[in-house]
């Protein structure tokens, strides 16, 4: 006979505001099979708990339900005292009359009836809950950090001075990321290169980091603690290990006029190439798109000087496969580029450029050498106009976030500017100036005040050419919308930050969910932001979410943090609500005839055949098994079992035809 | 000896099969199942207009696999059916000979790929005279259509004929002999008919290859065939596929794809 528990919570007044707990508490009472019920104002507690506690004990209840918040709250609080208790924890159960009651009606006597039936189903649930013993896995000590930005770079670091090996993704031929092709970083004005590359050097130094660079996540398998990634090396048709970095394939190359992607497009590259000095590694690939070898068949003039022998036309990319226990998503993000704005001439003014292709102007390391010029004629820009929230906040462009970063690299950019061309006349036209961070402000503030830099509050309408010039038509809020006109020389858009192209097919394989920007999707947005719904894959910098370089870094230290973590145990320890085939005793064996058509319904490739083979070694039957290890209990299977062969413990087809029934036969309930 | 009778009497003459599974002369002008085990009985074997069960219903009975290796007599949907029962694990390849006679003799299939050619080179749509009814059916609207199945289904006795004529009701524990919990009432009540006929509808949505069986082995005559190819042209309009045409897992509602549009989904 089932003696039940019944543990009703006020929420302080959020449960008893508008239900009747006393109410509750004695309608569960009558509720055949309940053995004890009481109310209590703050049950997760720990008087709260201890009544739990002390109830199982005396009352040597068989089963716990606590009417309270969600399961997503509570339910490890009350799993825990029951098992403290000496009671199987998959024999508590939560009733949700809070989000599912309380807080979605008003105070009433229907408003209690809910409750009631709430109790009431989960009651007879309980009556058919089986004690449950915790799956344990085991843990490879591995982690996949895919993207190679200073977010990467920094979770890579973490995880390998925590003692732990590291495999490191990155797609470009070097690491570094956007980070590199900064000049200068904001509030400080250090200059971007100088503190990123000796992070990028202990990457390449450090013995428990295995880098990947010019690689890409080919697919991916399994589950926390146990994943399979397929690497795909792409060639970079070069002997990694004789090649020496010399760099006279570059100098001697060709074909040379291909656009940098690292200067933005804004300078020039050969066929054959390292994307900057410092790269890491400082190893060429052969961009064989452009390679006149690969596009007429003639020249590999690389292969005959290179003093190593090292050059490989005709080498394959290699697929490289490895067990990992973790994985840290930190591909960043991209901007969007200046053909994207119509009304600022569609990208066809060769001087209306965007952020990063500044940043490469400004940068000693870009292509003019950190001189002031502008792309057009290499003039030095007399005005300069930027444009803050190019895109960004514009619901009709589709973007209605905030992309963060651009108010401050505007101001920063402004500055840059100034340093550079004294007598020059920089104007910033924005809607709000979004400085909040440690000395952001003092720094827009010192941008406005002391370096001369002149903001306009108002949006640009358009850029066109006229007379040599870009006119930029705006409207100076502040004044009245007064109209303006600026003739400028050089126009920088602070382009909206947006999710990196491939992030939602990269976000499909690793089964991540992701938001309608493609940006990459936490798990709470508070409480648990660098993890995903995915267990043990976690998200650092800005492929979540526009992020300037000191969040990024914070947040790759945290999802690092909580890689090591996890690694920290020989074994996971994860819930069993679990999906198990049908097994019994022979001749039956099981009721699953082995049509496999839950093989292919799984998103999780969980479902393994596994044959039943008689003592003189006979095949009997081949059915379906649960891989317990893979499974996430989401139910896919059993909703496709024809016949019924498979069920998910703790949410068995008894438990939830029993919480239907309790709700169909409330009519029938006691007085 | 006509080229179906020569062939099944040369396959049981050199053991190449164990049992021919053909048609013979039934009662009331109609054919009937003949298993043919001895060489000598091959010329009881006929094939013409009245020979249309589809035979696969019996490679899917255990006594039936007992006997050994059979040789089968295939009409076009039991071909489908083959194909279907091999993407469902349930067929071995090479594990039988589907005999298929035509005007130039009598074809013996026994590879997949054998079998997938001959499905591929036959005519597998719904005949204008099928789809002409389905179309008149949905004009009627969706009272007068619930009325009609209501009706319909007020005469089903739950004889599990259609069940055991299906060579796709292969299961040994079917849903409605489930009773912890009991999904489906047993009574031959009006609600428990409606779930019992809608579930095995659905059961065999993106699987029926529409040979008609069960709807001739209804002793009330419930035309269950307007179920099932509706939901064949549904499975086909939606993810343009046809069960039946490949031996490889190709489940048209059972098919994880993270790609998949879910624009169904509202």
């Amino acid at each position: 006979m089932a003696r039940i528990g019944v543990f009703i919570c006020h929420c302080g007044e959020n449960i008893s505001a508008t239900v009747d707990v006393k109410k509750v508490a004695a309608a569960a009472a009558r509720i055949p099979g309940v053995a004890h019920s009481v109310e209590y104002k703050y049950m997760c507690s720990d008087p709260g708990q201890q009544l739990v506690k002390n109830a199982i004990r005396e009352k040597n209840l068989t089963g716990v339900v606590v009417a309270a918040c969600s399961p997503r709250m509570h339910e490890p609080t009350f799993r825990r005292a029951c098992a403290e208790a000496g009671l199987n924890p998959f024999l508590c159960e939560m009733a949700n009359i809070r989000e599912h009651c309380s807080w979605v009606h008003e105070k009433g006597d229907a408003t209690t009836e809910k409750a009631v039936d709430i109790v009431r189903t989960l009651v007879a649930k309980v009556k058919k809950n089986k004690a449950l013993q915790p799956i344990q896995v085991p843990v490879t000590k591995v982690a996949l950090v895919i993207g190679g930005g200073i977010a990467g770079i920094q979770s890579s670091l973490d995880i390998a001075n925590a003692g732990h090996r590291v495999i490191l993704v990155e797609r470009e031929p070097s690491i570094g990321g956007h980070m590199s092709q900064l000049s200068e970083t904001f509030p400080t004005l250090d200059c971007s290169q100088c503190i990123l590359t000796p992070r990028m050097v202990e990457v390449a130094q450090h013995p428990n980091i295995t880098l990947y660079s010019y690689a890409e996540l080919e697919s991916l398998d399994g589950f926390i603690g146990n994943f399979k990634a397929r690497i795909r090396k792409k060639a970079r048709s070069l002997d990694e290990t004789l090649c020496t970095g010399c760099g006279l394939c570059m100098q001697k190359c060709p074909t040379r006029r291909i656009p940098s992607e690292f200067d933005a497009g804004l300078g020039l590259r050969p066929a054959i190439y390292v994307p900057f000095p410092q790269a890491v590694p400082n190893k060429p690939v052969i961009d064989r798109e452009h390679c006149t070898y690969y596009r007429t068949g003639k020249c590999r003039l690389c292969e005959k000087i290179c003093p190593t022998q090292a050059i490989r036309f005709d080498q394959p990319d290699e697929i490289v496969e490895v067990d990992v226990g973790a994985i840290v998503l930190a591909t960043g993000f991209d901007i969007k580029h200046s053909d994207f704005f119509p009304e600022y001439g569609y990208g066809r003014y060769p001087d209306v450029i965007d952020g990063l292709q500044f940043e490469r102007l400004a940068s000693a390391s870009g292509p003019t050498l950190g001189e002031m010029r502008r792309p057009s004629d290499g003039k030095v820009p007399e005005t300069v106009v930027f444009i803050a929230c190019a895109g960004s906040r514009d619901p009709a462009k589709g973007i209605e976030y905030c992309s963060k970063i651009c108010c401050m690299y505007t101001a920063k950019h402004a500055m840059l500017y100034r340093h550079k061309v004294h007598g020059g006349k920089p104007y910033v036209f924005y809607m709000d100036v979004r400085a909040g961070g440690k000395m952001y402000e003092e720094f827009v503030r010192r941008a406005m005040e002391e370096e001369g830099v002149q903001y306009v509050r108002g949006r640009v309408s358009r850029v066109f050419e006229r007379n040599g010039k870009l006119v930029v038509k705006g409207a100076d809020t502040l004044l009245g919308a007064r109209p303006i006109e600026i003739e400028a020389d050089l126009v920088v858009l602070a382009t909206a930050a947006v999710a990196q192209p491939g992030a939602e097919e990269l976000a499909q394989k690793l089964h991540v969910s992701y938001d309608t920007h493609q940006f990459f999707a936490e798990a709470h947005p508070k409480l648990r932001p660098v993890e995903t719904n995915t267990a043990g894959i976690f998200l650092a910098g800005a492929c979540q979410a526009p992020k300037d370089i000191p969040e990024s870094v914070a947040q790759a230290s945290g999802a690092a943090a909580k890689v090591a973590a996890l690694f920290s145990q020989a074994e996971l320890v994860r819930d069993p609500l679990i999906a198990v085939v049908d097994r019994q005793a022979p001749p039956v064996y099981s009721s699953c005839v082995g049509c496999f058509l839950c093989q292919s319904a799984c998103p999780y490739q969980a479902i393994e055949k596994e044959e039943i083979r008689g003592r003189d070694g006979q095949l009997i039957k081949t059915v379906a098994k649960v891989n317990p290890g893979l499974c996430q209990g989401c139910g896919t299977c059993v909703a496709f079992c024809r016949t019924k062969s498979i069920d998910i413990q703790g949410f068995s087809h008894e438990q939830v035809h029993a919480e239907v029934l309790a709700l169909l036969n409330r009519g029938e309930r006691d007085a | 000896m006509n080229a179906l009778q020569e062939k099944a009497r040369e396959l049981l003459a050199t053991k190449t099969v164990r049992v021919v599974i053909g048609y013979g002369p039934g009662s009331g002008g109609q054919a009937r199942a003949l298993f043919v085990r001895e060489a000598a009985q091959a010329r009881e074997l006929i094939f013409d207009e009245t020979c249309l069960q589809n035979l696969a219903v019996y490679l899917m009975k255990p006594d039936v696999r007992q006997l050994g290796k059979a040789a089968l007599v295939a009409r076009p949907a039991t071909l489908r059916t083959l194909l279907q029962l091999a993407a469902e694990n349930q067929l071995e390849e090479n594990s039988l000979l589907a005999l298929v006679p035509g005007a130039d003799g009598v074809l013996s299939l026994s590879t997949f790929s054998a079998l997938e050619a001959q499905v591929a080179s036959q005519d597998n749509e719904l005949s204008v005279a099928e789809k002409s009814e389905l179309e008149k059916f949905a004009a009627m609207g969706l009272d007068a259509r619930r009325e009609f199945w209501q009706e319909q289904f007020s005469r089903c006795l739950k004889c599990y004929a259609c069940r055991a004529a299906c060579p796709l009701c292969y299961c040994t524990r079917c849903t409605v002999e489930c009773n912890q919990p009991q999904w489906i009432p047993v009574p031959a009540h009006d609600l428990g008919n409606l779930e019992w006929n809608v579930m095995r509808a659905m059961h065999l949505a993106g699987r029926c290859t529409n040979c008609g069986d069960c709807s001739r082995a209804c002793p009330v005559g419930i035309p269950l065939y307007l179920l099932n190819q509706k939901l064949i042209l549904d499975v086909s309009a939606n993810f343009n596929s046809r069960s039946g045409m490949t031996a490889k897992a190709d489940h048209s509602l059972s098919t994880f794809k993270p790609d998949d549009p879910e624009d169904f989904i509202k």
